[in-house]
């Protein structure tokens, strides 16, 4: 039987059966949707797309000062509603549930955070149409098994989520997995689709096993080159590798087979550049509480290949954003935090390439106390920051490093 | 060489609140013995190189103590 989604941290399999089953008797609806569980998070949205109510998808580490700074709130219980199931469709199975979701109303809207080009967290808005943009709906997709290998509250997991979604596919957790767990799923669940950043596939390789089953690799969320396309062909040799760009704030944009994005001349009067910089139209974006202009500036810096059809390659970014394996961390926001220490007298957060997860980000702090060490600093960030910011090198120097023109060095 | 390694495995281990280890052999997994994860391989990295000055992981992920003992062996 096609199962919805198989988890390693859950002993069975969830069949759709049981989905359906569960969103038929479900009484309340929460907004907010803040659950490390795999199955929470889809079924809530799901939820909130047959009700056509808004949903916000929080990620499941946010720490509680990071939550009243993102949303005002730590708690959302008193968010809960009743749902009215009088005006809402009892599901009979999962070809009418789908039929449903397709016809979602306009009102729907999924909300996520995202660290921001500016540096300033902010709240990005999609609706039906802006988050289902790429998703294609066809016989030929319906067999798929989806490797997720994504967080299921960022933008890059969502987007997964819809395409097997509206398709009816199987969906296996592959993200946090260790290696030879991925490879056993793998295998084991004739995985034909993943997708993932440059930095899980670097973890897979080099790797001995060959994988006939998969169909398709999607990488993105990073830089991608030509050396790991060499070694995904060749252990997953029946499949079609794609590199996408995408951003929170756009959903998917372009797709390429190599690391040069060729943009249809359809699409071309929506994109610009601007001093290298890649430029998208705010028809193409979704919405913030900000106002956006009529171009945003996505901080993406790129070399122009050709200018009919307008082709182009990414080379780096141009903002201070650091990139930890697909995770974008502003510097500005983890020197904040560590100046939340009192005995802190001052700190420089910058990144340093590393050759497993692309960059990695490293601090420096001036401080008199002998007491605070590096051990310290870490364990109380762990209560400000998701793990991901927090720097895995401090270094405790008497003055901060800067650049001749006196601004704090990042690199 | 190998009671370096496992003092800079122990000090990525304290620093993310993980039991330490009291000995090391060649044979255990970085990632399924050990329990290192990516961030903390990353942080492995840059530790080892600042001490060997040799980047461990420059042609792709190795996976047991004894694999980065043979890397530093070879430089």
């Amino acid at each position: 039987m096609v199962f919805f989604l198989k988890d390693i941290e859950q002993v069975k399999s969830i069949s759709w059966s049981f989905l359906i089953q569960d969103i038929n008797t479900s009484l309340s609806y929460n907004p907010y949707c803040k659950s490390a569980r795999y199955y929470d998070v889809f079924k809530h949205i799901i939820i909130s797309l047959i009700f056509g109510k808004e949903i916000i998808l929080l990620d499941s580490d946010f720490t509680d000062s990071e939550l009243k700074k993102l949303t005002g709130y730590s708690e959302y219980e008193k968010f809960n509603q009743v749902i009215d199931k009088k005006n809402l469709p009892i599901i009979g199975n999962k070809e009418e549930l789908i039929e449903i979701l397709k016809k979602t109303s306009d009102d729907w809207k999924i909300s996520l955070f995202t660290s921001g080009t500016t540096g300033i967290p902010q709240k990005v808005t999609h609706n039906f149409s802006s988050i289902t943009r790429f998703v294609k709906i066809s016989d030929q997709n319906t067999n798929s098994i989806w490797g997720f290998a994504y967080n299921p509250t960022h933008m890059a997991g969502i987007q997964v989520f819809f395409q097997a979604l509206l398709n009816g596919n199987s969906i296996v957790r592959l993200f946090g997995l260790n290696p030879l767990e991925i490879h056993q799923k793998i295998q084991e669940n004739n995985i034909t689709h993943i997708s993932a950043t440059p930095t899980f596939y670097r973890l897979f390789l080099p790797c001995k096993e060959v994988f006939q089953s998969v169909r398709r690799i999607t990488s993105g969320g990073e830089k991608f080159n030509e050396k790991m396309i060499v070694q995904l062909s060749e252990i997953f040799p029946n499949a079609k590798i794609t590199n996408v760009y995408a951003s929170t704030e756009a959903g998917t944009l372009f797709a390429t087979e190599n690391d040069i994005f060729t943009i249809k001349a359809e699409n071309e009067h929506f994109i610009r550049i601007l001093d290298d910089e890649l430029l998208i139209h705010s028809n193409l974006m979704g919405s913030t509480d900000r106002n956006i202009d009529e171009w945003f500036k996505t901080g993406d810096l790129v070399e122009v290949i050709s200018e009919n059809p307008l082709q182009f390659r990414f080379i780096s970014r141009k903002t201070d954003m650091i990139n930890i394996g697909g995770y974008k961390v502003n510097p500005l926001e983890v020197e904040e935090a560590i100046l939340s220490l009192p005995e802190i007298k001052n700190a420089r957060v910058y990144s340093k390439s590393n050759s497993v997860m692309g960059n990695i980000i490293c601090c420096e702090v001036v401080c008199d106390n002998k007491e605070i060490t590096e051990s310290s600093v870490r364990t109380f960030l762990q209560s400000k920051l998701q793990e991901f910011k927090i720097p895995r090198i401090i270094l405790f120097v008497s003055e901060l490093s800067t650049t001749r023109t006196g601004k704090i060095k990042r690199n | 060489m190998k009671e370096k390694i496992l003092e800079i495995i122990n000090i990525v281990l304290e620093n993310r609140a993980k039991e330490k280890l009291t000995a090391l052999s060649p044979k255990m997994h970085l990632r399924n013995d050990i329990g290192l994860d990516s961030l903390d391989l990353a942080e492995l990295t840059v530790r080892i190189e600042a001490e060997y000055d040799i980047d461990v992981f420059e042609d792709g992920i190795v996976n047991t103590v004894s694999e980065i003992l043979k890397k530093l062996k070879s430089k």
